[in-house]
């Protein structure tokens, strides 16, 4: 199976809303977008699917202005650009709905509905008086529109008092309050409750009808599928595919979004033993996640996986200790244990590798050795100074071991690769030499080459007794990688699976799934 | 209750004017020519003093940034238009000055505003430098000697009156024409705040200039603006600052910007931006001003005065994070 062949550059047409052409993004030497070209024409629903780092949120702040590309052309009804500034693509019609909201904290839901519709009239002149009037009455609209109330108080409410639901809402009405032609929306059902999501489709239908063309990004197929239209998929930067939705089905999408099915290989080489290393029962934490209990035995490579809101990163973050679990359980080696801060979790053994490098974990201006025994630092002294022979060894020991290609340890982090720099944040967590490794999306932002060898490493770390837990979202990681797979769902896990006799689909489908019928 | 802390929390003037009350109540309980006329209008003129740079500052604050600048340029327009004046037009009118006065202001803030935007570094570090180079520059090439010898439109204005009236003891009281300088400029800042796209773009900036940005609002032009108007309006305040007392003193104000940065935030304005209002800003002075008058009316050492001032300003900070925190 392979996917559809990709459309040739397409011919330019008259009608055509907006063109994308040849549009490329590098960012710090991975190309986010790599010569991406695509049309989009008036009055109709395209979905923008693929992977988390696959290029989508670059291509949607390109065509809002928030970004320029690094190359090609945006065509807006023939008006050609090389990139388009924030106020030229509202200007030309085109209004984003952030995944980030991008609302205003400080002012209120009628400001930030419409204050960019006055902004927008007055061709960003600020030396304008302002109509509230005017203002009140286009929030007032747009708020009918998605279900908000328009009473005075709530117009006026400050929208940091707001919960998060209500926020994306207020996002929501204003994307569609300016008369836009194309609206963007980026995740918006993320935070939403059913109802909520039933009202958003009505939205988008009657947007369609009216003209106004919707770009939709979700990770939900099958809100997709209900909503219907075309479809692009990027992957790596690169758009492999562009077509009308009813060609496909979610397997197929799924498919095509991932792509790596055809790597049959697996990783995975030892057996789980049968003492049980880590034990969790119950555990809780607020609204985050409950009622979560499972095992994970010495040599065992374990998954957790689920979408963004599932629970998976707030369940990492209490093992790790930086957001601990309210309730519940943990039990390390039979006896129980108390993770309150990271500072027990490391000196119980439970080693964790943060999902972000950049912000949760990397001194990136500091040399990778200081990075490196930075977890080891109290062990590391001669009297009470620092023994930098002692710390040079222990880094130069790991970046043999772990094949960092650096030509010193005196280089700060910010010199390396993205895999490289994954390599050093491992290295500092094998230097604790923990009973329990956790990695939260471990290859995020990481070349192929250096998965393939975080991947030997994990095999080979389990079969030296280690337990590994991998929480990710990439899905033929954890199939390679793992012996079980955790998948979580609203705050619960909704299904175990063994991996060896697991089909992708499935876990594909178990994944995306809305309803409750995979969950038991 | 839960309503009123409601509407008070969506209000945070309330709470300065609440403090407002309280201290009155109380000082005039233990001190009855609290309400005297006297006290009365020397609360005013010092109010006009510092109220006018407030002004200036909430701007600042509302954008998201910080000016610790505009003492040095206040001092800087008023001692130099005063030499300029007397250099070259002795009889020139007020007005004429306080146009060459706010000009020169507004320039110097604009470099604050350049500097902000171009190197984006934090506005506090930038005012803490120009602070130092518009003082520095002032006494180097302008002059170091206090000008007792004001043009004469300068001294009439600084002493023209608004109301007069006498005692019953006899004492001669004047509420100063200046006083409506504060008046008019606080009225064009509320409108400007309130009423005017450029107003609530400033508020924008200063809730997230990132998203600001995203969304097509220029932010070096409201940077130019907000530093620019805040020079303008501290070349104003310099040169009011100047009749009332009827002295241009080159080291006169700098070291006082603290005094009106602290009465702004004490009237509801975030220091992290994005928030207050004109009426807050006055209240916080008059909170401040009221504090230190009432203060040595009681007889309490002025070094108490600091201590008391800091004790509200913490109290106020409590109270105005508990609203924001959510």
């Amino acid at each position: 199976m392979t996917p559809s062949p990709t459309p040739s550059p397409t011919t330019p047409r008259a009608d055509a809303l907006l063109r994308l052409e040849g549009i490329s993004k590098t960012f710090g030497g991975v190309k986010a977008l790599n010569n991406v070209s695509l049309e989009l024409q008036a009055g109709r629903v395209y979905h923008l699917l693929g992977e988390n780092g696959s290029g989508k949120s670059t291509l949607i702040k390109i065509i809002a202005g928030a970004q320029p590309p690094d190359a090609g052309q945006i065509i807006v009804r023939g008006q050609s650009y090389n990139q388009l500034g924030a106020l030229e693509a509202i200007r030309a019609g085109i209004e984003t709905v952030y995944q980030d909201l991008s609302l205003f904290p400080n002012l209120s839901v009628a400001e930030n509905v419409a204050l960019t519709t006055q902004l927008d009239l007055n061709g960003g002149q600020l030396a304008r008086m302002l109509d509230w009037g005017k203002v009140k009455r286009i929030a007032i609209k747009a708020l009918e529109r998605v279900g908000l109330p328009t009473h005075a108080g709530f117009l006026a409410a400050p929208v940091e008092t707001l919960p998060i639901a209500v926020r994306q809402l207020v996002a929501i009405a204003r994307g569609i309050a300016a008369r836009a032609s194309l609206v963007i929306m980026d995740e918006p059902t993320a935070a939403l409750t059913q109802r909520e999501v039933e009202n958003l489709l009505l939205i988008i239908s009657s947007l369609r009808e009216e003209g106004v063309s919707v770009l939709f990004v979700s990770h939900k197929l099958e809100e997709v599928f209900r909503i219907g239209g075309s479809v692009i998929v990027l992957r790596d930067g690169v758009k492999v595919l562009d077509g009308a939705l009813s060609d496909y089905d979610e397997t197929k999408i799924s498919f095509v979004m991932t792509g790596k099915q055809l790597d049959q290989t697996t990783y995975r080489t030892g057996q789980p033993q049968s003492e049980v290393l880590l034990e969790v029962s119950n555990l809780a934490r607020g609204t985050a996640f409950a009622d979560v209990s499972f095992a994970l035995h010495r040599g065992e490579v374990l998954g957790i996986t689920g979408l963004l809101d599932s629970g998976r990163n707030e369940l990492a973050l209490a093992l790790s200790g930086v957001h601990p679990a309210t309730s519940g359980e943990v039990r390390l080696e039979g006896s129980a244990v108390q993770i309150r801060n990271p500072r027990d979790a490391i000196s119980l053994g439970l080693g964790y590798v943060p999902e972000d490098r950049l912000t949760e974990g990397l001194f990136l201006t500091k040399p990778i050795r200081e990075n490196t025994v930075v977890t080891v630092i109290d062990t590391l002294l001669k009297g009470i100074q620092l023994n930098f022979a002692a710390m040079t060894a222990k880094a130069v020991g790991f970046v043999k071991d772990l094949q960092i290609a650096t030509p010193s340890v005196d280089l700060p982090v910010s010199s390396l690769s993205g895999g490289n720099q994954q390599r050093v944040m491992v290295a500092r967590w094998l230097a604790t030499k923990p009973k329990v490794l956790m990695l939260h999306g471990p290859t995020a932002g990481v070349d192929v080459g250096s998965k393939d060898a975080l991947y030997k490493l994990v095999q080979r770390l389990a079969e030296g007794g280690m337990g590994v837990i991998i929480v990710s979202d990439d899905l033929p990681e954890l199939l390679m990688n793992t012996d079980r797979i955790l998948v979580m769902k609203k705050g619960r896990i909704a299904k175990e699976f063994t991996t060896a006799d697991l089909e992708k689909d499935l876990l594909t489908q178990t994944l995306l799934s809305e309803d409750s019928s995979a969950q038991q | 209750m839960k309503a009123l802390w409601g509407r008070v929390s969506a209000r945070p003037e309330f709470i300065t004017l609440g403090l407002i009350v309280l201290l009155v109540l109380g000082v005039s309980l233990l001190e009855p020519r609290f309400f005297s006329p006297q006290n009365l209008v020397a609360t005013i003129r010092t109010t006009t003093r510092l109220g006018i740079f407030a002004l200036g500052v909430l701007l600042v604050l509302a954008a998201g940034g910080i000016d610790v600048s505009f003492t040095a340029i206040g001092v800087f327009a008023l001692y130099t238009t005063t030499t300029l004046t007397l250099m070259f037009f002795p009889t020139a009118p007020f007005a004429l000055m306080l146009i060459v006065s706010m000009t020169l202001g507004a320039l110097m803030g604009l470099l604050n505003g350049f500097m902000v935007w171009r190197f984006a570094v934090p506005s506090l570090i930038v005012t803490i430098g120009t602070q130092y180079l518009f003082t520095g520059f002032l006494k180097t090439f302008v002059g170091t000697k206090h000008i007792m010898d004001i043009p004469a439109a300068m001294d009439s204005s600084g002493t023209a009156s608004l109301l007069q009236f006498s005692t019953a003891d006899g004492v001669r009281v004047t509420l100063p024409l200046l006083f409506l300088v504060l008046v008019v400029t606080a009225v064009l800042t509320h409108l400007l705040l309130t009423r005017t796209l450029m107003g609530r773009a400033v508020f924008a900036v200063g809730g997230s200039s990132a998203i600001a940005g995203r969304l097509g609002f220029s932010v070096r032009t409201v940077q130019l603006f907000v530093f620019g108007t805040a020079g303008l309006i501290a070349g104003l305040g310099g040169m009011v600052h100047g009749s009332l007392n009827r002295l241009a003193n080159p080291s006169d104000l700098v070291g006082t910007e603290l005094d009106v940065i602290a009465a702004v935030v004490l009237g509801g304005a975030r220091v992290s931006g994005g928030s207050g209002t004109v009426i807050g800003a006055l209240l916080g002075v008059v909170l401040v001003v009221l504090i230190n008058n009432s203060l040595i009316l009681i007889g309490v050492p002025s070094t108490w005065q600091k201590v008391v001032i800091g004790g509200v300003i913490l109290v106020a900070s409590g109270v105005f994070s508990k609203r924001s925190g959510a």
